[in-house]
Formats: C-alpha cells, structure tokens, sequence
C-alpha cells in the first residue's frame, strides 16, 4: 500500500516547528512514531499534503520522573523499572499499549493525540466509499449514532486515562507561545467528536508533567480487549491513590477506550476520601461509574458487555492498586 | 527527481543513498526498490510483524516507518543478520526445532528474536512470549518458536 | 502397494529439520513477490461496493485514457465461467451482466505503478441497478425475488441440497432409551494466513503464458488458466514458488490469478497482482458461517442407535467447494463412533457475501462439535463417564460404515486411553473447583480425499519423479504443493529412506508445470499419504536400477543384496558392499542418467448411490484432546490451561513437522472458538484486517501434550497418515465441553466471547441451577 506524495519537513526545535505549523496551517500533520497515523494514511483518512516530522526535535525527547517529552518512546518508558515504581499506572498502560513492535516506533504524544476509533472509520477508502463516507471524514451523517450530527468514535488510547489519574499536565507550544493545561483538559468536552482536542490550530504537544504531589500514589491500569496483544482497548480503567489504613486519602478513577473522551470521576472519589472504602462502598462506587458510561457499538465487543465491565474493572483496579507497592 | 529527494543511510552496514521520495515507505524501498525481500510483507499496517527490520538496533515495522527518516541511521534486515557462511544461533535452532513452517513470518521472528536476545540474553518463556507478541504466525502456534529462541538464548554462551 | 518395512526405517520416524529451512530462516526461500520480471507492470482490481446489483454498463474509456495504463478489463472479454469443482462452474473472473458481493471484481488495470493504476480506477464508471441483497442463508431458503445465480434451486438460493437416509432413524428414535439434540451456531471463520494473495504472469512472444501464484493446488489453476484464456494447458506453464500458509484459502482457482494472467496477455508484459490484506479478506473462501441441528439417540446399553442432522450453510458468492462442504457436514460425522442410521439434510445457501469454501478440516469442524457436545450430554444425562461412552461406541478397524466408509486403522481407542490417563480425567472431571474445568472432544477425518476432483480415479492422484546423474545428487520432480506442511522435506526424507543415502543428496525441485507430474495439490491432507507412496513407488524403482547397477560390479544376484548407509551390500554384510555412488555409476553406463516414476491411484471406495464417493478417502485419522479451561466467572474471560492432544495419524514419519501440525491446529481450532469471526452486518464485511480479526496471540496458546499413538496404517507410505487437519477438529469441542465442566453452561454458538460466557453464566442463575458449589 503506498502512501499519496506529501512533504516530509524536519524541523529540529520547537521554535521551528510552531513556525512551520503556522506557515502551512490546516494543510498539515504532525507525524511521531507514525504508528497511529501512517495506517490512518494508508487508507486514505483525512490526508494532507505535508506531514511535520517530531523526530529531530531535541527538546521532545527522553522522559525522566517529572516529564514526559512527547517524542518519548513507548518501548524506552516500558524498560525503565524505575519509571514503573514510580509511576504504576502509567506504567501499566504502557506496556499494554499494542504491541511491542508498535511501543518501539510509538511515543507518549502520539498515544495521547491519536485519533478516535470507530468501525466506519478504520476502514479503507473503498470500504468507507461503499458505505457512504461519514462526519469524521468526507462524509456528513454518522453510521453509529445516525440521529445527531455528532461522532462518537472511541478514544482508544491507554495512556491517558493512566496518565490522567496522576494529575498529569501538558504543555503545548502554538503560534501564541506555550501554555499548560491538565491532560484531561486536552480532550474536548464540547466538542462535537470530530473536533475532539483543545489544542488550537498549529499547536504542538511538548511535555507531560508528572506533578511531585502525585508521587506515591499506588497505581493500577486495567485492559479490557480481546488478545492480551496487538489490541486496542475496548475498555481502560486506570485508578490511582493513598491509603491510610482502610481511609481513602486520595483517590482518582479515569476510564478510556469506551467514549470518546476518556474521564475522570471526580465527583464520586472525592466523596470518599477520608472514608474507609470497604467492599460495599467500593461495589457501589464501581457500580456509579459503570452506568455512566455509555460505550456505543463501533468496536469489537459489544456495547453492552463493555459497560457492564466497567463496574468490574474499576472494583478490581482499586483492590489492585491498594494492594500494589506505593511508587 | 530532484537532488535531495534520496536517502542516505546504512544498510546491513554498508552505505547506501538511494532515490527515495518522501512518501516512500521503508518497506516498499526494501522490497521494491532494492529487492532485498527477505523482509516480508502481510498486512501493511502494522498488525503483523513480517516487515520488522532493525534501525539502529530497535526492532521496527518497516511497513510503518517513512524511509526518509531512516536518513543517517543504520538499518538492518534479515539480511544483514545472516552470516556469510552458515546460519546464526537463532536461524540454527529456528531450522532444527522447527519454528519454521510456511515460513513467511520467520524473517519478521528472527529479526525480533534476535533483538531480544541482544537485550536479555536469558528470557523466560513468558519474556519471550511477551516479545514476539507483534509478529503473528499462523502456522506454527507458537510453540516452536518460543523454544527455539529459548534454545538460541541458551546455545549462545 | 505399500506394506511395513523391510528393516528398520533410518530417517523417517526422526525429527527432521525443513529440508528448505535455511532458505526461510534468512528470508532467501522466495515467495511469489519476491520474484521480479523486468518491464513488470502493476495489476489492481475495481471491486464492487454493491452487495447485489446488475450492471448496465461500464464506461472504461477515461481509465485507458490515463498515462500509464497498459490495459483495463472488464467482465465480457474473459465470460467463462470456472470452478474448483466441474459441476459447479459459477464463478467468472470478473463480474459478469451481475456483482454478488461487496469485493466481487468489477474491472482490472495494468499500469506502469500503483499510483498510476489507481488513478484509473477511480476513473471507471459503473451504471448498475441495484438488486435486493441476501445475507442471511434462511431467507434463500424459499423463493426469493433475485436469485443470486440461476442455478439456484427452483428460484431460491439453495446452490445445493444434499438428503441421505441409512437405516431407519425414526424407528432408531421411537426405541432410543435417550435422545438429545444439539442446535450449533458458528460464525465463518478464514484463514488469515500470513502471505497474501499474489500472482505474477508474464506473456512471452513465443506464445507462451508463465504463472506464478500463490496457490496450493498448482494444478487446478491450470486447468482454469486455460478454460478461461482459451489457451491450451502446454502452452501455459505454472509455476508455485514457496507458499506462505494456504489452509485451504489457496486451494480455488482465485479470480485475481485469472485475470492477472489475462492482463499479462492483453500487454505483453509481465504483470504483478499483490493483493492488498482487506482484498484477501473479500476473497475469503473461508469456513462456512453454519446452523447445525444434531440429534442424536442412545439405547439403554449406552450404544448410538441414530443421528438425525439438519445443517444450513451460508456459502456466500459462489460455489467454491461448496458442494463437497454440504456433503462433509453430514458424512463426515460418520465417525470415529458406529452409528448405525444415519439422516441428513444439508443445504448450501448462496448469499450476497465474499465465498466460503475450503478451510483446514473442512466440513468437519462445525458437525464435529455440535456432536461432540451431544454426546457431552448424552454421558452426563446418563449417568456415564464421556470417555466410557465414546470408548463404547468406537468404530472397530477393518470395516464399514452405514454409508458405506471403508475403516482401515484406527487407533481411536488408544487415543481415549491415553487422553485419559495422560491427562489426569479421573481425579478432574466434575471435581475440580467452579470456573476450571475439562472437557473431552474427538475427531475424526479423512486422510485424502478419494476422488480426484479433475480426473476418474483411474488417474493418477500423484506422480513423482526422479532423475540422478553422475553427480549422485537426486532431482525429484512432483507437483505436490508444500505450503508450509512440510511436504517437500517428507519427500526428500522418503526417498533418501528408501535408496539408503543421505537427505542432502535430494533436491526436491519447485513445482512448475513444465516439468512436475502431476499430483493435485495440498488439499483434503491427501499429499503425505497419496505423494507419499507415489515417492516411494518411485524411489523403489530407482533402487532397483542401482541395486543392479551394484550386482554386476559385485557380481551377484540382485536379490541377495540389499542398500545400507550410502551403500549396497549383500544382506546384513555392510562390509563386503559398493559404495551407492560406484554402484550408481555402473548403473548409468547403458542409459546414462537414470530415472524413475511412481504413481498413487486411488482404490475403488464407496457405494453406487448418489453422492457416495464424498468424504470416502484411503485412510481416515482420529483423535481424542482433553481440554483444561480456566475461566473468570466476573468476567467471562477464560484461559486454555492445557490441551492433551491424543492423535492417530499413524506411523509419525517427520516427527518435527507432526507436532508443528497438531500445534498449529490447535491455535487455528483455539481462534474459532474463542474470537475469530468473519463479522457481517448485513451483507457487509466489517472486519477485514488483521487487526480486527482475531487471530489467537502467543499469550493464548496452552500448554500442549502430543501423543501420537497411531498404529501403522495397511495402505499409508510406511504406515501413515494424514495431520494436517484432522488435528484441529477435538479442539473445538474439548474446550466447549470443559467450559461446561467449569461452569456449568452450554455455548453452542461460536466463537464463545467473554460475553457469551456471561450471558451463560446468568441464564444459569436465573434458572437456578447449581453447579459444583455456586
Ligand atoms: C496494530 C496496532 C495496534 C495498536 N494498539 C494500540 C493500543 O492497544 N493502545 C493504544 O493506545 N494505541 C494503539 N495503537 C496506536 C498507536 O500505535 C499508539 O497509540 C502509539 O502510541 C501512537 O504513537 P505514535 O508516535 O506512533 O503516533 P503518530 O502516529 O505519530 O501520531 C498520532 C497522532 O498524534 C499526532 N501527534 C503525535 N505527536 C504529536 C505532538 N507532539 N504534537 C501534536 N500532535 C502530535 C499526530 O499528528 C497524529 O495525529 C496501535 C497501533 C497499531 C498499528
Ligand atoms: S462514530 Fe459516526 S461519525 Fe464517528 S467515525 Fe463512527 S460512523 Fe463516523
Ligand atoms: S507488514 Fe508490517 S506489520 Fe504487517
Ligand atoms: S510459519 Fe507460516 S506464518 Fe509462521
């Protein structure tokens, strides 16, 4: 399968590259580890005529305790047992990312920024043809969810609800300068799915960073898919916390790969802290989140099946990761 | 084509600079352009495992990897891990124990396996399950594959 | 023709390496892309995104008109229709007056790149109107509107219906002591093997046309060549390179092979046809999608008195195998039990889907595991251990079905013992703690189908030949397909076996039409019993020749001498012989080179009426697994802990490649029951990726115990018989059975996802069943 000819521009510093993304603004991608979108390219989603590759960029690369660089690689954060002991869930996730010959080429960035998953969309050009496009690309009604002008295609990487329950933040670096925004602000609640970030236009993921107050958190990510490999997530659950005892202290629950945004579950976790979650509390908290979540049929296994693990992984998340080392 | 549309790089450790424009995907030049096809293609996107090839040192799917940015780097093929004469000790025991069928993903597994053994030279069999979890055989079910890279891992040293 | 050894056997019997092992292990075997011609052009396929419509017209001329188009094809110029089967020639190779499916081929383009050929693609204009899709068999059952092909029956879709009648099952019911019926659901299921489809056809001025194909039946494909191009065969030569996995998905003539060819002859330039993975999906010709209703009736001994089967198989597009599936889902549950009568309606239904057709252990993977759970029933509803109901009711050696399969060996009962022991089933079944579980499953198949497809039995099914030179080195010639079985290396080991030299002194040589005899191809695991006694008919003759070659230099009676080690000798005096290469040359000095041919034709078998040649086969081969399953009953995911894997396959003549078999089998029989589904909604295709098609990962393989306990079969080379198939079937049932013994429910529709299991697990509860505890 080839690709369609587009230029491959190299930029070296992030200076740079924001100056390119605004010079070829909208008729561009930014290309890491590729994994995510070079497939996307091969069939013919969403194509544009240059593709900015992160590669070079210095400043984006390596990871250490506090900070992520967008072009770390998935493979390098997998091999670091300190990284893990620090950073449970994300560590977790990390190593359920796909595969490992994926986790070689494939970044923090690209993980965070990949594009939503839905069985109209991850098809080829002809498929998608013979069908009738849809709203996500080339084509204006949805095939899941006809009624409403909305894409529900599912986020579907690990890393982010992982991330997100350790407070991460992001820094991105845009045409007006950088700024920070907590990761789970990055996916937007507003959106009408098609448009699902809240980066502008132009702008470019730096960093993650990993706040010191999170440290120590115990931590666990749970995958719901169908092979232990290759996969993407059909449900993630990612829980981080402090115990005292029984007492909650602090606790955070994000669920991914079931809507399109993944979520954190605030409201239902601090309503514990303080408290001692014991086996009920923690069966009704899960059951809570469980029927929150509202999957759609656009993945593998069924919606219905998918919801009704939520409940199950969240209870074991937590037992899991108040059983785990503290990082 | 204009000039700085070609790649410079190092092939099974010999340098090489090749037309290449920059859709060019590394696999497609391998294969097509340099008729070095040990390298396998099965699916093309990334699922498989039969193009993996090393850039400088790390196992990657050539399927997915833009051939332009392999620019300065070193990239090594089935090819180039096959020595002149005879066989390495994970071909050797990829033959003897058969872990080899079809054989259309066996290039892809040793490759793989040889990179795993370069880093963790003694791997258990869930380490090595682990590790070749990326590229897919439909012949063999595994089996034989798990023990000739344990075998490999113990027949070197 | 074939009987035990003569002394005891040197090399086969041994675990031997794949005599082209070093050329895979370092990606030098070549594969039919890795083949390159110069001035190649690309081929690429327009297929249809209809599901069902007839075509009023195809406008072509903007896409010849693109710069670097070399051809663009359409259905009119090639209408002849083919088949892998003679009766059933309904297949074009491109779509013709009608599309069938979403991927029928609608035009073809040569052009000088995949850029170029796309271009004109998307230039080609289709009129069509649309027609009534039918993706559901049921519905094809009746009349329907808009029959998919005329063939259909009295205007349905039913492409072939199949009803035999031995003995007399209703009276067998009204005297049963317990009857069970068993209703199966099975998604289909493809081979997902790793090379894709690919082709590459060169035309040259000498009026010859070249093939190189991915195919596992070389021969088949030549015979379509010529029906289809309206080229004699001798001017077409066909040759297969290695094979990366077939398992039956290369085992058709395919349509993109054909119109490679055509596109080769319409430019006069070589031309390449690389499918992409998604076109190998629509190309399918997978595992039936299958409705099976089985029910089965016991005396009070325990002994099966009946089987009544009804099964609906969705046989897509076109007719493929298909005839031979719709028999297969009935005949092939013949065994490994007696049962004395026997009713079966099988019908074969097309819908506006890709083609089902022939898929490893084809049609007797979905009967087998609605029977085997029956029977699972059976033992349980009466009180019996299941390996004691199945031991009771084993089919005897040396003789007939009620339909008339002749049972030569059978090692059956060894394979339940062993199964048994091995396995630990005494101190497990029903006793270990809910959620683990075993389960017992069987098997039965044939080994090799008896009926040649193209040919009356009176040709033969395969020939091998052989040629030696003075350089001692041997040629060996068939057209046998190794497509990864191993097929080539058992040649090569069987006639080094025979002619007493070592096996890097055979060259088994790639098939190519030019030169191979024919043998027809890696289908039905036919290839080691059928190419297996060819090759050793061959290599006897051979030896003789040199054995003479020896008796005049010794000079003595041939008959006093026999070969040894690279040599031959007066009988049990090693010492006293000729080297094989002195022997050899003073043989060659009145013929030169030497030669010789061997041939397996195919015994009289079967009875006279209708459709009583399907399924009768030389041999057949039978198995016994015992499943240890692991399940989260939160959940409804489960682990394949181990699988104990008893197989009669006869004398084992390549121990390496026997197990690599039985291993593949399992993971391929593990991947259609746990999650690989060839997902539709309606007539569409939704999973055509192996990223959403779910082949089993490394992570999921059990543990696995082979024992090979097969006694040597009378007619089998050396005493063997088939596994390349027959060892995936027990997998199937042995997993669903112990999924019952872990929990309690019965999964009759496939694949069992962690959903379904839910979804049993809390029909229990509502019934309030109990089971071991919970
Ligand atoms: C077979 C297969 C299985 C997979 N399974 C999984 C899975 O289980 N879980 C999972 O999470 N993912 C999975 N993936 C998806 C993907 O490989 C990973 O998510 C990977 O981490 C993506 O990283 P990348 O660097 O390759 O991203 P790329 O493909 O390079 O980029 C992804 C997207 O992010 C944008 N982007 C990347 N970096 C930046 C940046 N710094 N600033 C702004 N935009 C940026 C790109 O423009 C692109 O739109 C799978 C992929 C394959 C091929
Ligand atoms: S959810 Fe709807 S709009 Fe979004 S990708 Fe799927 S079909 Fe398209
Ligand atoms: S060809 Fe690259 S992963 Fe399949
Ligand atoms: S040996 Fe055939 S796919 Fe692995």
């Amino acid at each position: 399968m080839h690709l369609d000819p587009f230029e491959l521009h190299r930029p070296t510093t992030v200076d740079e590259t924001v100056r390119l993304a605004g010079a070829l603004a909208g008729r561009f991608d930014f290309l890491a580890g590729g994994t995510d979108l070079l497939p996307n390219y091969k069939m013919h989603l969403n194509l544009k005529p240059h593709l900015v590759a992160l590669e070079d960029v210095d400043e984006l690369r390596g990871f250490s305790a506090d900070r992520l660089g967008a072009m770390a690689r998935l493979a390098d954060l997998e091999r670091d047992p300190a990284f893990a002991a620090t950073w449970p869930s994300v560590a977790d996730a990390v190593g359920e990312v796909a595969t490992p010959l994926v986790r070689a080429s494939g970044t923090v960035g690209g993980n965070l920024l990949l594009e939503t998953r839905c069985f109209f969309f991850n098809q080829s050009y002809f498929w998608r043809a013979s069908l009738g496009f849809c709203l996500k690309a080339d084509g204006d009604r949805c095939h899941v969810v006809p009624q409403k002008e909305v894409c529900y295609a599912t986020h579907s990487g690990d890393l982010a609800p992982a991330l997100m329950v350790v407070d991460a933040e992001v820094e991105v670096a845009g045409p007006a300068g950088r700024r920070r925004l907590p990761l789970a602000d990055l996916y937007d609640a507003k959106g009408d799915g098609v448009r699902r970030l809240t980066l502008a236009p132009g702008e470019l993921l730096v960093a993650v960073h990993l706040p010191r107050a999170a440290r120590g958190r115990r931590g666990r990510y749970k995958k719901l898919r169908v092979r232990p490999a290759y996969d993407f997530p059909e449900l993630g659950v990612a829980v981080a916390g402090r115990w005292t005892g029984d007492r909650v202290e602090e606790l955070r629950i994000a669920v991914g790969g079931a809507e399109p945004r993944p979520r954190r579950f605030d409201t239902l976790t601090d309503a514990l802290v303080g408290r001692t979650l014991d086996d009920a509390r923690l069966r009704e908290l899960a059951e809570a989140i469980g029927k929150s979540v509202r999957p759609v049929h656009n993945t593998f296994l069924l919606p219905d099946y998918r919801r009704r693990m939520v409940a199950v992984y969240v209870r074991r998340a937590v037992a899991e990761a108040r059983e785990g080392t503290a990082g | 084509m204009s000039a700085e549309a070609r790649v410079k790089f190092l092939l099974n450790g010999h340098p090489q600079e090749v037309p290449c424009e920059d859709a060019r995907i590394l696999l497609d030049l391998l294969r097509d352009d340099l008729h070095l096809t040990g390298t396998k293609r099965g699916c093309d996107l990334g699922t498989c495992g039969c193009c993996t090839v090393l850039v400088d040192g790390r196992p990657t799917l050539s399927c997915l990897t833009l051939a332009r940015l392999t620019e300065g780097r070193s990239v090594t093929t089935i090819e180039g891990l096959t020595p002149p004469q005879g066989l390495s000790a994970v071909q050797r025991a990829f033959v003897d124990l058969g872990a080899t069928q079809c054989g259309f993903c066996t290039p892809g597994f040793v490759v793989t396996a040889t990179a795993l053994l370069e880093e963790n030279p003694r791997p258990t069999r869930a380490e090595i399950e682990r590790a070749i979890s990326g590229n897919l055989c439909r012949c063999t079910g595994y089996i034989k594959i798990v023990d000739a890279i344990a075998a490999a891992s113990r027949s070197s040293g | 023709m074939a009987s035990g050894p003569s002394r005891p056997l040197r090399l086969l019997g041994t675990k031997i390496p794949y005599v082209e092992g070093p050329l895979k292990v370092t990606g030098r075997a070549e594969y039919t892309d890795d083949i390159h011609r110069p001035g190649e052009l690309v081929g690429r396929l327009l297929r249809s995104p209809w599901p069902h419509a007839r075509l009023r017209s195809i406008d072509v001329a903007a896409a010849r008109a693109t710069p670097g188009v070399f051809a663009v094809l359409t259905g009119e110029k090639y209408p002849t229709p083919f088949g892998v089967l003679p009766i059933t020639h309904d297949e074009t190779a491109l779509a013709v007056g009608k599309v069938r499916y979403i991927g029928d081929i609608v035009a073809a383009v040569a052009a000088r790149d995949e850029r170029t050929a796309e271009e004109a693609l998307a230039k080609i204009r289709i009129d069509v109107e649309p027609l009534a899709d039918y993706p559901d068999p049921q519905t094809g059952l009746s009349k329907v509107a808009e029959p998919i092909h005329a063939r259909g029956l009295n205007g349905t879709n039913v492409q072939k219906e199949v009803v035999q009648h031995f003995g007399d099952v209703d009276a067998a019911f009204a005297r049963a002591a317990r009857t069970v019926r068993v209703r199966g659901s099975f998604v289909g299921v493809t081979h997902a093997f790793t090379e894709p489809l690919v082709t590459l056809a060169e035309a040259t001025p000498d009026g010859r046309l070249t093939v190189w194909s991915a195919t596992q039946v070389p021969h088949y494909l030549h015979r379509s060549l010529s029906e289809v191009l309206g080229i004699p065969m001798h001017r077409i030569r066909v040759i297969k390179p290695e094979v990366g996995g077939g398992f039956g998905g290369k085992s058709d003539p395919l349509p993109h092979e054909i119109v490679c060819a055509a596109l080769a002859v319409e430019t006069g330039r070589p031309v390449r046809m690389l499918l992409d993975r998604e076109d190998v999906f629509f190309t399918n010709h997978g595992r039936h999608p299958t409705q099976n209703d089985v029910r089965i009736a016991l005396d009070a001994d325990g002994r099966i008195l009946a089987y009544d089967i009804e099964a609906v198989i969705d046989g897509g597009a076109w007719s493929s195998f298909g005839t031979v599936t719709t028999y297969y889902n009935g005949v092939l549950a013949m065994g490994p039990y007696t049962v004395p009568n026997f009713r079966y309606r099988g019908r074969r239904v097309y819908t506006t889907k890709p083609p089902s057709g022939a898929m490893r252990a084809h049609g007797g993977t979905n009967i087998r595991y609605s029977v085997e759970v029956a029977l699972d029933r059976l033992a349980e509803e009466t009180g019996v251990d299941p390996f004691d109901l199945r031991a009771r009711n084993a089919l005897p050696p040396h003789s007939l079905t009620v339909n008339q399969f002749r049972i030569t060996s059978t090692s059956f009962l060894k394979c339940l013992a062993v199964a048994r022991e091995r396995s630990g089933w005494d101190s497990k079944f029903r006793r270990l703690p809910f959620g683990r579980g075993v389960g017992l499953g069987c098997g039965f198949y044939i080994s090799g189908s008896n009926s040649p497809i193209h040919f009356t039995p009176k040709m033969p099914q395969s020939t091998v030949h052989l040629k030696v030179d003075m350089d001692g080195g041997i040629a060996v010639h068939s057209m046998q397909a190794d497509i990864g079985q191993g097929s080539n290396t058992l040649l090569a080991a069987i006639v080094a076996e025979v002619l007493g030299v070592d096996l890097e002194r055979v060259h088994v040589q790639r098939v190519d039409s030019d030169v191979s005899p024919i043998d027809i191809g890696s289908y039905s695991s036919r290839v080691t019993f059928m190419m297996g006694n060819a090759a050793r008919e061959a290599a006897e003759e051979l030896r003789g020749k040199i054995v003479a070659g020896a008796a005049a230099l010794l000079g003595v009676p041939a008959e006093g001498l026999e070969v040894g080690h690279e040599r031959i000798h007066p009988v049990g005096r090693p010492d006293a012989g000729v080297p094989f290469l002195d022997a050899l040359h003073r043989a060659m000095e009145s013929t030169g080179a030497l030669q010789a041919t061997g041939a397996y034709r195919s015994p009289t078998l079967g009875g006279t009426f209708k459709g009583a040649r399907a399924g009768t086969a030389p041999a057949y081969t039978f198995s016994a697994y015992v499943a240890e399953v692991d399940v989260d009953v939160e959940t409804g995911e489960y682990r394949v802990e181990k699988i104990w894997a008893a197989f009669d396959c006869g004398r084992v003549l390549n121990r390496l490649a026997v197990e690599g078999q039985v291993e593949g089998s399992i993971h391929m029989g593990l991947g259609q029951l746990m999650g690989e589904s060839m997902n539709y909604r309606a007539s569409r295709l939704f999973n055509p990726s192996l990223l959403e098609y779910k082949v089993p990962a490394p992570q999921q393989m059990p543990e696995v115990e082979i024992l090979l306990v097969g006694d040597d079969d009378p007619e089998g080379p050396f005493g063997a018989k088939e596994a390349g198939e027959g060892p995936l079937i027990a997998t199937l049932p042995a997993v669903g059975n112990a999924l019952y013994d872990a929990v309690g429910c019965r999964f009759l529709e496939l694949p069992i996802t962690p959903d379904r299991v839910l979804k049993g697990l809390d029909l229990r509860a509502k019934e309030g069943r109990r089971w071991k505890g919970a």
